[in-house]
C-alpha cells in the first residue's frame, strides 16, 4: 500500500467518517487511545470479575464454589490483567496518547504508525495471555510468577507458556510506545513550550516513558530465560543445575518497582492537572513538583529488591534497599503538600473529578504510609505475604491510581466525546466506589495483622477471619455497583449528554483551546507558547505588574484550510500480527513461527519505505521546536533501552560464571583466533558504516552504495564466523543446556548475533531503495544515519561482550 | 550555498573521513593490545582493570566519532549516557549482590 498524505478539511472531529476498516487502519493518535480506552474497559470488567469471583470464594470459610485451581487462575489473571491490561495502558495508552500531544500543541506523535503498532501488539499479547480461558489453562503462578514454580517441572502445562509468551510480545508494545511518546515529548513540543512550561501531566508521562524504556528490558530479558527455560531445555532458574530462582526475582523487580512508578506517575499527572482547573489556582510549587517526579523516577530504579527482603540477602543490602525505599517518601510527600496546597484558599468547585482527586490524595498517602512500614526489613519480615501487604498496594494502586484514572475519565472525557459525563450519576458513582473501596480494603489490614496469608482459597472456619472477610465481599459488590454506575452513565451520555463545548472546566492547558472533540489535526495553528499555563492567560491575561513576554514571531505552519496528515496504514496491524505468530510459534508450530516471520519482516520494510512520494512532507521526518529529527531521536531513546537489555544478559552471564557442575567453561572451549578475526572484522564494518554515512550525506550514492555494500559483507562474515563457532562447540557436545556457562554464552552472544542479521537486513533494504528515486527525497539520508546509529551500538555491544567472554576467559568467578 | 560554505563543508567532510581513519586504526592497534594482555600472564592480576580500560576506550571512541556524540548535539548524548550509566549500575548491583547471595554473605 501507498501510503500519502491527505488534504484533511478543516474542523472535521477525529471521530467523524470511516466504518471499522478505518479504525483498523488509523494511526491518528486520538482514535489509537480510544482503541486502547476500549480495550482497558473490557480488561478492567474482566479482571473485577475475577477479583468479585475471588471475593465470592472468600465470603465464608470452607467455600468450595472455586477449586484450588481456578483460585490460583483468578488470583494470577486478576493481577495479570489489572497491571499488564488495565492501570499501565490507561495511562501509557489511552490518556498519554490522547493528552499529550494535545497539551504540548502536537498534531500528532512522533511516530503515528509506531504508535498503532504499538496498540496492535498490546492487543495481540492481551489475547495471548487470556486464550488459555478457553481451555482451562489460564497462567496460575501468581502475577510475578516466581521461578521455580514457573519452570516446567512444576507447571508443565500451557499456563505459563501463555504468560510467557503474553508477557512478551505486549512488552514489545510498551517499549515501543514509551520511545515514540518520549520522542514526542522531546521533540514535538510547540515553539515556545520549554521544559519548565510543560504541564505536570506531560512532566509525569515523560518521566513514565524513561521508566518504561529502561524498567523492561530486565524483565523482557528474565521472560527469554524463562522461555527457554521451558522450551530449549536450559536451566536459568533451577538449584539442582547450579542456578538460583533469585535471578528470576531480581530480573522481576528490576522491572516491577518501576512498574509500580510506571502505573503511579499517570495519576500523579492527572492530579495535578485537575487540582489547578477546579481550585482555580496555579499548581503550587511547579518547579518543587517537576523535579519530584523525576527524582521519583530516578529512585524508583533503585528500591527494587525490597519486594526481597524475605529471600535473606543480608545485612548491608537490607538497609541499603531499607533507605532508599524511605528516600522515595520524600519526593512523593513533597507532591502531596503541593497538591492540598493548590486546593488551599482555592475558589473549589466540587465537580466529580475533584472528588476524585481529594479521595485519590487521602487514600493514596494511606497506601503510602503502608508502604513506609514495609521499606523496615525487621516489620516487612512480619507483613510480607500476609493481606496486610495486599491492602498496602490496592490502596496504592487502586484508591490511588484507578481513582486518579477514574477522575482524569471524567475530566477529559468531555474532550474525547464531545458531551459531558451526568453529573449526578458521577457523584453517586463516586461516593459508591469510596465506600466500596474502604470496605473491601481496609479490613483486609487487620486480617493481614492476624495473620491471614494471601493466596489462600479458603480458611478454616476456627481462625476467626469470617465476618471481616464477608465484610470485604460486601465491599466489593459495592464496588462493581459503582462501576455499573459509570457503565450507565458512559451509555445514557454518549448520544444525549450535555454538549461539552472547548473548555468545559475553565481549563488551563492547551487542548482546552481546541473544539471538543478534536479536529483530526487537532490545531489549525500551531500554538506558540509564551508561558506556563498559557491557554488561562490567553483567557484571563496576566497577573497586574507582570509583563507578559513578547509575541514570538508567527509559525510557517499557520494555514488552516491545508493541513498534511499521514494516510492511514494497514502495515502496523499486520506487521503486530507477524510478530505475534512469530512468538506463538515457539508453542511447537514451527510453520506458524516461520510465517509469522515472513509477514514481519516483510511488513516491517513495507512500512519502512511507505511514504515513497511523502517526502519531506512525511512527519516521521520532521522535527518542529529542537531542529532534532525524530527518527534520530527515537534511534538514540532505543539504544538507551537497549544497552538495559544487553546489561542484564551480561550480568547474569557474570553471576553465572564459574558456578557450573560440570562441562566445559570458558577457558576450556573457546577458540580465540576465529573470533578474533571477526572481531577485527566486525570493528572495521563500523569505519565501512560511517564512510557509506557520509557518501548518502553528501548525495554521492555510488560512493555510499560501496562502503555499504562492505559493511554488510563483513557483517554476513562476522555471522557466518559466529554460526561456525556454535556449530563447532555444538559438535564437541556444548549444547544449550549442557551446563550454566553454555546456555549464558549460547544466550547473551546469540541475541547479539541476532543484533547483527537484523542490522545486515536493515542495511540490504537500503541497499534496495538505493536503486529506486526513494533517496532522492529530502531527508532521507537520516535513513543511512538511523541504520548506521544501530549498526555501530551492536559494535559496541560486540566490544564488552568480546572483552569479559573471550579475553576474560582465564578469570574463574565474577 | 555559497562557495565559501561549500569549501568549508567540503574541509570538514575531509576531516571528518580523516578523523575516521585514524579512529579505525587506533581501535585495531587498542584490540591487538586487549588480545596480547590476556596472553601475557604476568599481567593477569591486573587483567580485569586493564581490560575494561582498554575496552572502556574503544567503546568511547566509537560512541563519539563513528556514532558522532561528539559532533552532534547534545541531546543525544542526554538520552544515551543515562541509560548507559543505568545500565553499568545494573551490571554492578546485580552482580554484587548474587556474589555475595552465593558467598553466603
Amino acid at each position: 500500500m501507498v501510503a500519502l498524505p491527505k488534504h484533511i478539511e478543516a474542523e472535521e472531529s477525529y471521530l467523524h467518517g470511516g466504518g471499522i476498516l478505518s479504525w483498523l487502519t488509523t494511526i491518528d493518535h486520538k482514535r489509537i487511545a480510544v482503541l486502547y480506552g476500549v480495550t482497558v474497559l473490557f480488561f478492567f470488567l474482566a479482571g473485577g470479575i475475577e477479583a468479585l469471583l475471588m471475593r465470592i470464594q472468600l465470603a465464608r470459610p470452607d467455600n468450595t464454589f472455586l477449586s484450588a485451581y481456578l483460585y490460583n487462575e483468578m488470583f494470577t489473571m486478576h493481577g495479570t490483567t489489572m497491571i499488564f491490561l488495565v492501570v499501565m495502558p490507561a495511562g501509557l495508552g489511552f490518556f498519554a496518547n490522547f493528552v499529550v500531544p494535545l497539551q504540548i500543541g502536537a498534531r500528532d506523535v512522533a511516530f503515528p504508525r509506531l504508535n498503532a503498532l504499538s496498540y496492535w501488539i498490546f492487543l495481540f499479547g492481551a489475547i495471548v495471555l487470556n486464550v488459555g480461558w478457553l481451555y482451562n489453562m489460564a497462567p496460575d503462578a501468581g502475577w510475578f510468577g516466581y521461578a521455580n514454580l514457573t519452570e516446567s517441572y512444576y507447571s508443565p502445562g500451557l499456563n505459563i507458556n501463555l504468560w510467557t509468551l503474553g508477557l512478551l510480545i505486549s512488552g514489545v508494545g510498551s517499549v515501543l510506545a514509551g520511545i515514540n511518546l518520549l520522542t514526542t515529548v522531546i521533540n514535538m513540543r510547540a515553539p515556545g513550550m520549554t521544559f519548565m512550561r510543560l504541564p505536570l501531566f506531560v512532566w509525569s508521562m515523560m518521566v513514565m516513558f524513561v521508566l518504561i524504556l529502561v524498567a523492561f528490558p530486565p524483565l523482557t530479558v528474565g521472560l527469554i530465560f524463562l522461555a527457554m527455560d521451558r522450551f530449549f531445555g536450559t536451566h536459568f532458574y533451577r538449584v539442582v543445575a547450579g542456578a538460583t530462582p533469585l535471578l528470576w526475582q531480581h530480573l522481576f523487580w528490576l522491572f516491577g518497582h518501576p512498574e509500580v512508578y510506571i502505573m503511579a506517575l499517570p495519576a500523579f499527572g492527572i492530579i495535578s492537572e485537575i487540582t489547578p482547573t477546579f481550585s482555580r489556582k496555579p499548581l503550587y510549587g511547579y518547579p518543587a513538583m517537576a523535579y519530584s517526579t523525576a527524582l521519583i523516577g530516578f529512585l524508583s530504579y533503585g528500591v527494587w529488591a525490597h519486594h526481597m527482603f524475605a529471600v535473606g540477602m543480608g545485612p548491608a543490602a537490607d538497609s541499603a534497599f531499607a533507605l532508599t525505599s524511605m528516600l522515595i517518601a520524600i519526593p512523593t510527600g513533597i507532591k502531596i503538600f503541593s497538591w492540598i496546597a493548590t486546593m488551599w484558599g482555592g475558589d473549589l468547585k466540587m465537580k466529580t473529578p475533584l472528588m476524585y482527586a481529594i479521595a485519590f490524595v487521602i487514600q493514596f498517602t494511606m497506601g503510602g504510609l503502608s508502604g513506609i512500614m514495609h521499606a523496615q526489613p525487621p516489620v516487612d519480615l512480619q507483613q510480607t505475604d500476609s493481606y496486610f501487604v495486599v491492602a498496602h498496594f490496592h490502596y496504592v494502586l487502586f484508591g490511588g491510581t484507578a481513582f486518579a484514572l477514574l477522575g482524569g475519565l471524567y475530566y477529559w472525557w468531555p474532550k474525547i466525546t464531545g458531551r459531558l459525563l451526568n453529573e449526578k450519576l458521577g457523584r453517586l458513582q463516586f461516593w459508591t466506589m469510596v465506600v466500596g473501596f474502604n470496605l473491601t480494603f481496609f479490613p483486609m489490614h487487620l486480617l493481614g495483622a492476624e495473620g491471614m496469608p494471601r493466596r489462600i482459597y479458603r480458611f478454616s472456619p476456627h481462625m476467626g477471619w469470617d465476618s471481616v472477610n464477608l465484610l470485604c465481599t460486601i465491599g466489593a459488590f459495592i464496588m462493581a455497583a459503582s462501576v455499573a454506575i459509570l457503565l450507565i452513565n458512559i451509555l445514557l451520555t454518549m448520544r444525549d449528554g450535555e454538549l461539552a463545548g472547548p473548555d468545559p472546566w475553565d481549563g488551563r492547558g492547551l487542548e482546552w483551546k481546541i473544539p471538543s472533540p478534536p479536529p483530526a489535526y487537532n490545531f489549525s495553528t500551531i500554538p506558540i507558547v509564551r508561558s506556563r499555563d498559557q491557554f488561562w492567560h490567553d483567557k484571563y491575561g496576566y497577573e497586574s505588574g507582570v509583563v507578559p513576554p513578547a509575541p514570538l514571531p508567527a509559525h510557517e505552519n499557520e494555514d488552516s484550510g491545508h493541513i498534511h496528515m499521514p494516510a492511514p496504514s494497514i502495515y502496523p496491524l499486520l506487521l503486530a500480527l507477524g510478530i505475534t505468530m512469530a512468538v506463538v510459534g515457539m508453542l511447537d508450530w514451527l510453520r506458524v513461527a516461520l510465517c509469522g516471520a515472513a509477514l514481519t519482516l516483510f511488513c516491517a520494510i513495507a512500512m519502512a519505505f511507505e511514504y515513497r512520494e511523502a517526502g519531506s512532507e512525511n512527519p516521521e521526518a520532521v522535527g518542529i521546536f529542537t531542529g532534532l529529527d525524530n527518527r534520530k531521536v527515537g534511534v538514540w531513546s532505543f539504544i538507551a533501552s537497549e544497552s538495559l537489555f544487553f546489561a542484564s544478559l551480561i550480568a547474569t552471564y557474570l553471576v553465572y560464571k564459574g558456578r557450573d557442575l560440570g562441562g566445559p567453561t570458558a577457558e576450556t572451549i573457546l577458540e580465540m583466533p576465529l573470533v578474533i578475526g571477526t572481531t577485527f572484522i566486525l570493528l572495521m564494518s563500523s569505519v565501512t558504516m560511517v564512510l557509506a554515512q557520509e557518501g548518502y550525506r553528501r548525495g554521492d550514492r555510488t560512493w555510499g552504495l560501496r562502503w555499504l555494500f562492505l559493511t554488510i559483507f563483513f557483517g554476513s562474515v562476522f555471522l557466518a564466523g559466529q554460526v561456525f563457532e556454535f556449530h563447532t562447540f555444538y559438535t564437541e557436545g556444548m549444547s544449550l543446556g549442557t551446563n550454566l556457562f553454555s546456555q549464558t554464552f549460547y544466550t547473551m552472544v546469540g541475541f547479539h548475533g541476532a543484533h547483527v542479521a537484523i542490522g545486515v537486513i536493515i542495511l540490504l533494504s537500503l541497499v534496495g531503495a538505493s536503486f529506486t528515486d526513494w533517496f532522492k527525497e529530502r531527508h532521507r539520508d537520516i535513513a543511512v544515519e538511523c541504520a548506521a546509529l544501530y549498526w555501530h551500538f551492536v559494535d559496541i555491544v560486540w566490544i564488552v561482550i568480546f572483552s569479559i567472554v573471550y579475553l576474560m576467559r582465564s578469570i574463574a568467578k565474577a | 550555498m555559497s562557495p565559501q560554505e561549500h569549501t568549508a563543508e567540503a574541509g570538514d567532510h575531509d576531516s571528518r573521513t580523516f578523523a575516521y581513519l585514524v579512529v579505525a586504526g587506533i581501535l585495531a592497534f587498542l584490540t591487538a593490545f586487549e588480545v596480547w594482555v590476556s596472553y601475557v600472564h604476568a599481567l593477569q592480576p591486573v587483567l580485569v582493570p586493564l581490560l575494561v580500560v582498554l575496552s572502556g576506550a574503544k567503546f568511547a571512541l566509537v560512541v563519539l566519532f563513528y556514532m558522532h556524540l561528539h559532533y552532534d548535539s547534545w541531546a543525544f548524548s542526554g538520552i544515551f549516557l543515562p541509560g548507559l550509566a543505568l545500565a553499568a549500575s545494573v551490571v554492578i548491583v546485580l552482580v554484587g549482590l548474587m556474589v555475595r547471595f552465593f558467598a553466603g554473605f
